[in-house]
């Protein structure tokens, strides 16, 4: 009997391999935890069933917010607040506002998209990494699972990712903490 | 439409275009020669951009483009129809450029460079480099479909490096010959940029046509992918948004320091009607082509054949709203003085691509079409 902690972790040596192995589990109701690979690997979102991610949308708010900010900031200095006569120029001078406006909603978009990233994927500072297999950072591929009910035992996980080749497949029982 | 039904469509524009070309010379030989300019322009750069496709992808050792990189090779075939056209523009009315017209308002180094015999060696040497070029890159493209095992860093990757850097010389320098000095008494210091960016654009949408058709046929259709359109479509959204970049330089550089003799470029092209080209410019090349493509979905269907469309034709109002008002005065007129020749270019373009003859076409689609499915 599983306790709901328990993880099954298989290791593949091959992309392929992992791809197939992903499909397969979801096919077979497992629920992927994740799956860890040296390099972004092509078609793996689609096996896991991931939607599409958010930080688009996160970028653009951002974005729209430093340029809408920036833009009426210019506009508060230089037309309201301090008027001056730069050679005869208009105070609400706009395509030379544009420059800055287009910076600041750069700014605010990169530093909002990482920054949002590290906070969803919980790489804050001092976080001390586990590495669910080795050389998962070099040459080998991992995939995590969960059993949806306690049905699922190690040996039937086993064979379907050996069926996948995988080279190394085994149980994990995750710290309290750690499950999330 | 099959490729024998385009093949006659090509045919039909080439002599109505032609023919309208000739009426247009009778009746304004002004406004037909600027529409002849602006139409062998466009041609030899769009030309030239798949040119510079090839040389970058084998620069970078790419192999995303592997199922369709015969397609912007055929594109070189362009580059002599373009300069077939500019050569009848520089031997029939040399007088389009104020320069030859009547020589010595110029002075110093503008006046040696602005000289007529000057001017034609310099055409002749950019025109034979670009065509130097074409043929070992196109010949190496072909040799590498046919051997993949010949695609050695020296055999492919040197001329692919060379032409990179001869074509942002010759074609800085040309567009500056051919088209800045039109008005010779201004001057922009980031015109060959900005031609490069709108050439670019140009040739990648064009790209994304001739892709979407190839598929459209059953050719290549199970090798030229959705994935394949979304890198495209994010490229024709990166130099989109570049040439949104280069056009905003250009005009706020002009328009703050505003002085006049670089100031009445853009005087000219803003008064009266002219001014609703210029917000339509900045529209159809940027504005349109930004806010579709952000869709990742736009990027891999149909929409994006649309937005191609839309850039191609944006860059045929970008060169006449360049071109057109340095030789004719008024407000800006569309007819048969310019749609004549654009017709004609575009059959010209067509057929560069299919293959001059119906028969050597079909052979060469297939040929293709067989090669990318192997």
């Amino acid at each position: 009997m599983n306790t709901a902690e328990t993880r099954y972790v298989g290791v593949f040596e091959r992309e392929d391999d992992l791809v197939g192995a992903t499909r397969a589990a979801r096919a077979a109701g497992l629920r992927i935890v994740d799956a860890y690979t040296p390099y972004a690997v092509h078609g793996l979102d689609a096996a896991m069933g991931l939607r599409p991610s958010r930080l688009a949308l996160v970028c653009l708010v951002a974005g729209a917010t430093g340029a809408v900010l920036k833009l009426w900031f210019e506009l508060w200095t230089a037309v309201v607040d301090w008027p001056l006569d730069v050679g005869g120029k208009p105070h609400n001078s706009l395509p030379a506002f544009v420059p800055i406006t287009f910076e600041v909603m750069v700014l605010f978009a990169g530093l909002a998209t990482v920054s949002a990233l590290f906070l969803v994927a919980g790489l804050r500072p001092g976080r001390r990494p586990a590495l669910v297999a080795d050389q998962v950072t070099d040459d080998r591929f991992a995939l995590v699972v969960e059993p949806a009910d306690a049905t699922a035992s190690l040996a039937s996980v086993r064979a379907l990712f050996d069926a996948h080749h995988a080279v190394d497949v085994r149980a994990r029982v995750e710290p309290a903490e750690e499950a999330s | 439409m099959t490729p024998a039904r385009l093949h006659t469509v090509a045919r039909v524009l080439v002599v109505a275009g032609v023919a309208g070309a000739v009426a247009g010379l009778v009746h304004d030989p002004a406004r037909t020669w600027a529409g002849i300019l602006i139409a062998s322009f466009g041609t030899l750069a769009a030309g030239l951009g798949g040119l510079f496709f090839v040389a970058l992808n084998r620069v970078c050792g790419a192999t995303w483009d592997l199922a369709f990189r015969g397609v912007p090779a055929t594109f070189a075939a362009a580059i002599p129809v373009g300069a077939a056209g500019l050569a009848l523009v520089f031997v029939f009315a040399p007088w389009l450029y104020p320069w030859m017209a009547e020589a010595g308002h110029l002075t110093g180094f503008k006046a040696v460079w602005l000289s007529q015999g000057f001017f034609y060696v310099r055409a002749a040497v950019y025109v034979a480099l670009w065509l130097v070029f074409a043929a070992v890159l196109v010949g190496r493209t072909r040799q590498i479909a046919i051997d993949p095992s010949s695609d050695d860093a020296r055999a492919t990757r040197a001329p692919a490096t060379a032409f990179l850097i001869v074509f942002a010389l010759t074609f800085w320098l040309a567009s500056v010959d051919w088209i800045m000095s039109l008005e010779p008494h201004w001057y922009s210091t980031i015109f060959g940029v900005y031609h490069f960016a709108g050439a670019f654009a140009s040739t990648l949408a064009l790209l994304v046509l001739a892709l979407m058709w190839l598929r459209r046929q059953g050719l290549a259709s199970h090798t030229i992918t959705d994935a394949h359109f979304h890198d495209l479509g994010t490229l024709l959204f990166a130099f989109s948004t570049f040439w949104m970049y280069i056009w905003f330089s250009q005009y706020m550089l002009m328009w703050y320091s505003n002085i006049p003799e670089e100031a009445t470029y853009y005087v000219r092209r803003r008064e009266g009607a002219w001014l609703t080209l210029f917000y339509l410019n900045v529209g159809l090349n940027w504005v349109v082509p930004f806010l579709v493509l952000l869709f990742r979905r736009a990027k891999r269907g149909r929409v994006l054949a649309a937005v191609a469309a839309i850039v191609v034709a944006g860059r045929a109002l970008d060169l006449y709203t360049m071109i057109w008002p340095a030789i004719v005065a008024g407000g800006p007129r569309v007819g048969l003085c310019e749609l004549g020749p654009l017709a004609a270019a575009a059959g010209l373009f067509l057929l560069a691509l299919l293959g001059w003859g119906p028969r050597r076409h079909a052979a060469t689609v297939e040929a293709a079409a067989s090669r990318a499915a192997t």
